[in-house]
């Protein structure tokens, strides 16, 4: 568990990150959202201190982060940003083995694991590990820089727009690929983006920041329903709302007794889809299926509208 | 409480201390005599001796105590200003109960108390980060004051000038020798350079054999290429009729201009190629989409946006050439150079500074002015 | 140009150069026309090959302590604790290199004398400027995502020296080492001026006494050395380049 208390950062007096308070719990994925030069990089980079705190204290498991070396410190918390940083002059498994190398595994440790992550990642050990970075496409290089932050089993995974520099269709795949690591591996993520969507499809518990402050700190239905402030409710986007609101909310929830015609739409899926459907085939009611195939009973267009306009 | 020292500061006044305790001046009792040492009171008249030490305690103390640069500047300027009348003034005073042929020099505590002072000068320019104007004007205010002084005749006792007396026809004569080999070599390598430069910016496939033949041509060590020049153009001299006539001979200017020339090409066909594209295509496409035709584009947009980086190469060439005519003497060419080969084969230091000082002081000139030109360009570097 | 071609011309220039120290009398007949009548052809107050080996190593004795010293200068104001002197650095170097090396190098002679010394005192100071200049572009150049990378993964100051910066920066400094050897190279002709041990001697001899001979062979044996060091240094910078 991470304690964030009073965590504050002046450059020259002026206060870019105010008073941030927050506690992580393990095994979740926080995402700090907000507009450009609202703070977000300053906050994330004061718990691996690359930068200082002016004030305020930040603790992984109870231990002041004060106490420990900027350095080992760093070696705890894995790090990935939007450039990926890779050492051009390193091979793609000598960059994946950074960490490892410096806590002074044993080669045959560090042979395993880079081959365990880039499978992981879905690429390919024999074919990337001997490459070198200018021989990665985007979505590979970010990958790898993701493999990277987690070769050492960090406590924790610090990600700073990781996935800022991808076209739509690579970032896509890379959020619900990041969603299904983190599932897998129990990670515990901060994450930092200033696109509200993003944070909507990632986060477990979503922090607005606005001016060095934490606007709102909640679940991405709250942010959605609720939001705090017009700063938060600017940045949600009041066309959108409904739309991200149904998306968050699985076909399962809204399920009735009964039956209906045509193809069926499974229960996990999110009342988004479920209307998206309706209106392309012309239906006001869709049956559910179970993930082995066996009705649920069905969804009804009535239902989706109430629960979209429970968000107003 | 005292504050904590400046680390620049600390080394350079301790310099300063050290220098004032060396010989400020050097005693010959002809111009190839041993040089006896003579120390800040033994060279100054007492006022003068304690007006210097009190300016250097106070530049002492700025340079280790004192923050706001425009102080860091003025005092060790006004220092090094008194240094360099005092020189006159201690040579005037040693010669006056020496012998007509006795020499004064500057000795090692002055040199060194120059040096000293002039790192803190800069240090102090730098930390003002002075914008080309500032530049100019401190420049030209220095440049000032060696001319005053030297009009004045306040250094006329010392040896450097009275080895100018000695030289004073041949000085100016094989000065403008040495500018219009500098500056006649940069012209022509302009003139070709930078058609040469627009025509591998255009051409790919020329582009790396031009380039790498002209740097070949620059490994070539410079008193090489003067003298194998020698052979060819004495055959050009002797084969060609009317070549003689011009002036064109195997030793001399010719041979020492087409050297420099050659070793002007690269700095000015690479700066104008990396000018041209340095230019966004953006902006070039913009001006071919409002219908310019390519020259008219060569001409309003890309050259004059090319115009920093092929100045910078002026700028490298003729700080390049004010050094290397100095070679030029090798050859029969002129120049500076003639006094610094003349001063080592007759081991007399003052010929050799008569020659030296005047190249480093234009070479430097050449590249302060410039420098400021190319920043109060539109669209240099910000 | 194809490779394998550029591979040829750089081993029968090596070769020719080799041969003309080890049996200069073979060139006799090239270089008679050039020289006077009953003056001799091929330089005779000294072996052609101890005139070379003294000109490299006057060479290579100034710039290797200068590679030293100005890479570590380099390191020392890149780091936090030089910061404050880097911009006074950068001041330094560029007025330095406006002083002519032929400046440099008569200047010294006042200070020491006659011989090696100036001509080494001049190289090594003029080899330092575009070493360091070189060094310090290579290490402040660093993209600022792997600068970020190498310390957000944890490495201490000096792993990111060495690991990073370092072998980041190598091209960028071996062209400054490329720069001041063929600038030290052609200084150390003019060192003969000044009665140091080199090629040069070959070429003013040939000067003073009209012999075109002498000027023509030391002229083209310099040229030679030049351009086969600038050549094969631009080949070992190109190596470590390749991957960056
Ligand atoms: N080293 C620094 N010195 C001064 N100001 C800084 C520094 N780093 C960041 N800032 C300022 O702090 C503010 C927040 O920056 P940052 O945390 O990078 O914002 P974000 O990541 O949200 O875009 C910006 O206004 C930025 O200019
Ligand atoms: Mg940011």
């Amino acid at each position: 568990m991470i304690r964030i208390e009073g965590l504050t950062k002046e450059y020259a007096g002026n206060a870019v990150v105010r008073d941030v308070s927050m506690e992580i719990e393990a095994a979740t994925i926080t995402v700090i959202v907000g507009t450009s030069g609202s703070g977000k990089s300053t906050f994330l980079r004061m718990i691996n201190r690359l930068v200082e705190p002016t004030k305020g204290v930040v603790e992984i498991d109870g231990t002041d982060t004060r106490e420990m070396k900027a350095y080992e410190l760093r070696r705890r918390i894995g790090y990935a940003i939007q450039d990926h940083g890779l050492f051009p002059h390193w091979t793609v498994a000598r960059n994946i083995a950074t960490v490892p190398k410096l806590l002074g595994w044993d080669r045959k440790k560090i042979d395993a694991r880079v081959h365990e992550l880039l499978e992981l990642l879905q690429l390919d050990p024999d074919e990337i590990a001997p490459r070198y970075p200018h021989q990665l496409s985007g979505g590979q290089a970010q990958r790898v820089g993701v493999a990277r932050a987690l070769a050492a089993r960090p406590d924790m995974l610090l990600m700073d727009e990781p996935f800022g520099a991808l076209d739509p269709v690579i970032r896509a795949k890379a959020q619900t690929d990041l969603k299904s690591i983190q599932d897998r591996l129990g990670s515990t993520i901060l994450l930092v983006t200033h696109d509200m969507a993003e944070a909507i499809r990632l986060g477990d518990r979503i922090a607005v920041m606005s001016e060095g402050r934490v606007e709102q700190l909640a679940p991405p239905a709250e942010i959605l329903t609720h939001p705090a402030s017009d700063n938060v409710r600017n940045l949600v986007g009041d066309d959108d709302r409904p739309f991200r609101y149904l998306s968050l909310i699985p076909v399962s929830e809204r399920t009735e007794e009964g039956t209906a015609e045509g193809t069926p739409i499974a229960a996990d899926r999110s009342l988004y889809d479920a209307l998206a459907e309706m209106i392309w085939s012309g239906r006001e009611v869709l049956p559910v299926v179970g993930e082995d195939g066996s009705a649920r009973g069905l969804v009804r267009r009535g239902a989706l509208l109430d629960a979209a306009r429970s968000v107003a | 409480m005292i504050p904590r020292p400046d680390k620049l500061g600390a080394p350079m006044g301790a310099l300063l201390a050290v220098a004032l305790a060396l010989p400020l001046a050097s005693y010959r009792a002809n111009r190839i005599a041993l040089a006896e040492a003579r120390g800040l009171f033994e060279a100054l008249p007492a006022v003068w001796a304690a007006a210097l030490l009190a300016c250097a305690v106070a530049t002492i103390a700025v340079a280790l105590f004192v923050r706001p640069p425009a102080i860091r500047l003025a005092v060790p300027a006004l220092t090094l200003l008194l240094l360099l009348i005092a020189i006159g003034v201690a040579a005037r005073m040693l010669m006056a109960n020496g012998a007509d042929y006795a020499r004064v020099a500057p000795g090692t505590g002055f040199w060194l108390a120059g040096f000293a002072l002039s790192i803190l000068i800069t240090d102090a320019i730098v930390r003002l980060k002075p914008g080309p104007f500032l530049r100019l004007g401190v420049f030209a205010l220095a440049a000032a004051a060696i001319a005053a002084i030297l009009v004045t005749g306040e250094w006329n006792a010392l040896s450097i000038l009275a080895e100018y007396r000695g030289h004073a026809a041949t000085f100016w004569r094989e000065g403008a020798h040495h500018l219009q080999l500098a500056f006649g070599s940069l012209a022509a390598a302009i003139a070709a350079g930078v058609p040469i430069g627009i025509l591998i910016h255009r051409s790919e496939r020329l582009k790396g054999p031009v380039l790498s033949t002209l740097s070949l041509i620059q490994t070539i060590p410079s008193i090489a290429l003067f003298g194998m020049l020698i052979v060819p153009l004495s055959w050009v001299a002797a084969n060609v009729p009317g070549a003689s006539e011009i002036g064109i001979r195997g030793i001399g200017m010719a041979p020492a201009f087409v050297a420099l020339f050659l070793y002007s090409l690269l700095p000015m066909v690479a700066n104008t190629a990396a000018g041209l594209s340095g230019v966004s295509p953006s902006v070039t496409e913009a001006a071919a989409g409002m219908g310019l035709t390519s020259r008219q584009r060569l001409i309003s947009v890309e050259l004059p946006l090319a115009l920093p980086v092929i100045l910078t190469g002026v700028r490298i060439v003729l700080v390049q050439n004010i050094g290397l005519t100095t070679i030029a003497a090798l050859i029969g060419g002129g120049g500076f150079g003639t006094f610094v080969f003349q001063g080592l084969g007759q081991t007399a230091t003052d010929l050799i500074l008569l020659g030296a000082l005047p190249t480093v002081a234009l070479a430097f000139a050449a590249a302060v002015v410039l420098d400021a030109v190319i920043d109060v360009l539109p669209g240099a570097k910000a | 140009m194809s490779r394998p071609f550029v591979f040829l011309l750089r081993l029968a220039l090596v070769a020719l150069v080799l041969a003309f120290l080890f049996v200069p009398e073979a060139f006799r007949p090239l270089l008679e026309p050039f020289a006077p009548v009953g003056a001799p052809a091929i330089y005779d107050r000294a072996s052609l090959l101890d005139l070379t080996i003294s000109h490299l190593l006057i060479v290579v004795a100034a710039i290797v302590p200068a590679t030293l010293i100005s890479v570590a200068l380099a390191i020392l104001v890149s780091r936090p604790i030089g910061a404050e002197f880097l911009p006074l650095s950068r001041a330094i170097v560029n007025i330095g290199q406006t002083f002519p090396p032929v400046a440099v190098l008569a200047l010294a002679v006042p200070v020491v004398g006659f011989g090696t010394w100036p001509t080494l005192i001049a190289l090594f100071l003029y080899g330092l400027l575009p070493i360091f200049e070189n060094t310090l572009a290579g290490l402040t150049g660093l993209q600022p995502a792997v600068a970020e990378a190498a310390k957000g993964t944890g490495m201490t100051g000096r792993q990111r020296l060495f690991q990073v910066e370092l072998p980041l920066a190598l091209p960028v400094i071996l062209e400054g080492v490329r720069i001041s050897l063929v600038i030290a190279l052609s200084t150390a002709t003019i060192g003969s001026t000044v009665a140091a041990k080199g090629l040069g001697e070959v070429i003013i001899a040939g000067l003073n006494s009209n012999n075109l001979a002498f000027v023509l062979q030391g002229g083209l044996l310099t040229g030679a050395l030049a351009v086969i060091l600038y050549d094969g240094l631009g080949e070992i910078s190109r190596m470590t380049a390749a991957r960056s």
